[in-house]
């Protein structure tokens, strides 16, 4: 299939999107902020016969509170996710890694559920939303279903979506007041870059000086898809969190990943890395929790 | 082929296009607006900037079947010869430029940016925002200080975005 010869499907409500996907016999994509899939486009290898326009669907770009948790539409972009000020509030960790995940230009166009869909191991939004307990609602136009994130993913570039299905609904627990996370990314360089490690934080804190009650640390781009260092979990409460407790922490961080050698960097580098970054963002939380 | 109504640089037009062309090329091809460039293809760069609806996005990664009815500013619509915008000024009074590449992709970034504040950035607000605009001429230096230069004259002016 040629890019000339493509066709472009713009649904304006999801009920349409849905029955299309469901009717549709010739081959069709879901394009939402296009930063991966024209791509993808271009290198050859998403050709479907018909696009499938996802911008015009503003019933999926919201972010609200109810009671389940904080709820986010697929569509919503990375520039809504950093003015937010329910979600730098609740979710400091997500707001954190939109504004990583690319420079303004890659921040007005990637949406959150293009990051999922795309399920990328790189992806910089899914390891936020590991440690928020993310939940993902797919719809069908006969069905429905909320599987939990880290069901959603079956491999590199893999989901458990179906050719009729889409994301309709992103639910991510919300922050106590005494809970506090952070986003860490190495890049090749600093603007719109594709990680080469990346680490997603999310700590509840008790009444002693660095008391950690719990805490989630997921792993991006060291394994096939998202890695919960469960091991790392467990020394965090080991303790109080001071620079010998967050250093025995991040040593440990090297065995919990395995990383493959790309073009990005060795998986020797990526182990390092990875124990680096948990060490920086430890001890960057910490002095946030100090100083708070 | 798709007939796709747009609004470029104030004027509707109405173009035949293949829907998964991108707009970049749609701009370039068929509408003679040259200014934005194709580099890297794959939003890494920022040559291709230009804005839609008033955001800033890399036109190579948007397809033209995507921005049907929008609003599109291109580096020309931002100010032509005889008619510069204050921020193509300060490039032109810094010698912010030298290939001229990636000129048109960064003017458009710097415009939106010095819009969204009141006060004249630190070179480290500049360099956030233009993050995603490369110079391989690397002739940065230059580059930030015509973008304060250029907030400098817009806030002197009475700051109203232009």
């Amino acid at each position: 299939m040629r890019v000339s010869e493509m066709d472009m499907y713009s649904p304006s409500t999801v009920e349409e999107c849905l029955y299309f996907l469901h009717e549709e016999e010739k081959s069709s994509r879901l394009l939402a902020g296009g930063t991966d899939a024209v791509v993808r486009m271009k290198d050859g290898y998403f050709r479907p016969e018909i696009w499938i326009n996802l911008k015009r669907l503003d019933e999926l770009r919201f972010i609200s509170e109810a009671e389940n948790g904080i709820h986010i539409g697929p569509l919503t972009t990375h520039t809504d996710i950093v003015k937010s000020e329910l979600l730098q509030e609740k979710a400091d960790v997500l707001v954190g890694a939109s504004r990583e995940v690319g420079a303004v230009q890659l921040q007005n166009m990637g949406t959150l559920g293009g990051n999922l869909a795309t399920a990328s191991p790189a992806g910089d939004m899914i390891p936020a939303l590991y440690v928020l307990d993310a939940k993902i609602e797919i719809s069908s136009f006969h069905d429905k279903k909320v599987v939990p994130i880290h069901e959603f993913f079956t491999g590199p570039g893999r989901t458990v979506l179906k050719q009729d299905e889409m994301i309709t609904n992103i639910i991510i627990q919300p922050q106590g007041e005494n809970e506090i996370g952070i986003f860490e990314k190495l890049g090749p360089r600093k603007a719109q870059s594709i990680s080469i490690v990346n680490v997603a934080i999310n700590l509840k804190m008790g009444e002693n000086p660095r008391e950690c009650l719990s805490g989630k640390i997921a792993f991006g781009s060291v394994g096939p898809t998202i890695i919960r260092s469960k091991k790392c979990e467990r020394m965090l409460t080991l303790g109080p969190l001071d620079e010998t407790a967050i250093q025995n922490i991040a040593g440990a961080a090297w065995k919990e990943v395995m990383p493959i050698s790309d073009v990005r960097g060795s998986a020797k580098y990526r182990r390092s890395m990875a124990s680096a970054l948990l060490e920086r963002g430890l001890h960057r939380l910490m002095q946030r929790w100090d100083e708070r | 082929m798709k007939e796709i109504q747009l609004k470029v640089n104030g004027e509707e037009v109405s173009i035949k296009s293949p829907p998964a062309s991108t707009l970049l090329d749609v701009l370039r091809d068929e509408l003679d607006l040259i200014g934005a460039k194709e580099c890297c293809g794959k939003g890494e760069c920022g040559s291709c900037s230009v804005e839609v609806d008033g955001e800033v996005v890399c036109s190579c990664l948007m397809l033209v079947g995507q921005t049907e009815n929008t609003n599109i500013t291109t580096v020309e619509g931002i100010g032509q010869v005889g008619g510069m915008d204050v921020m193509q000024q300060a490039f032109v009074d810094e010698g912010a430029t030298q290939c001229g590449y990636c000129t048109p992709g960064i003017i458009v970034s710097a415009k939106a940016f010095i819009n969204s504040i009141d006060h004249i950035p630190t070179d480290d607000e500049v360099k956030t925002a233009l993050g995603g605009n490369l110079c391989r001429c690397t002739g940065y230096t230059k580059i930030i200080k015509a973008v304060q230069t250029a907030a400098r004259r817009q806030l002197a002016a009475g700051g109203a975005p232009g």
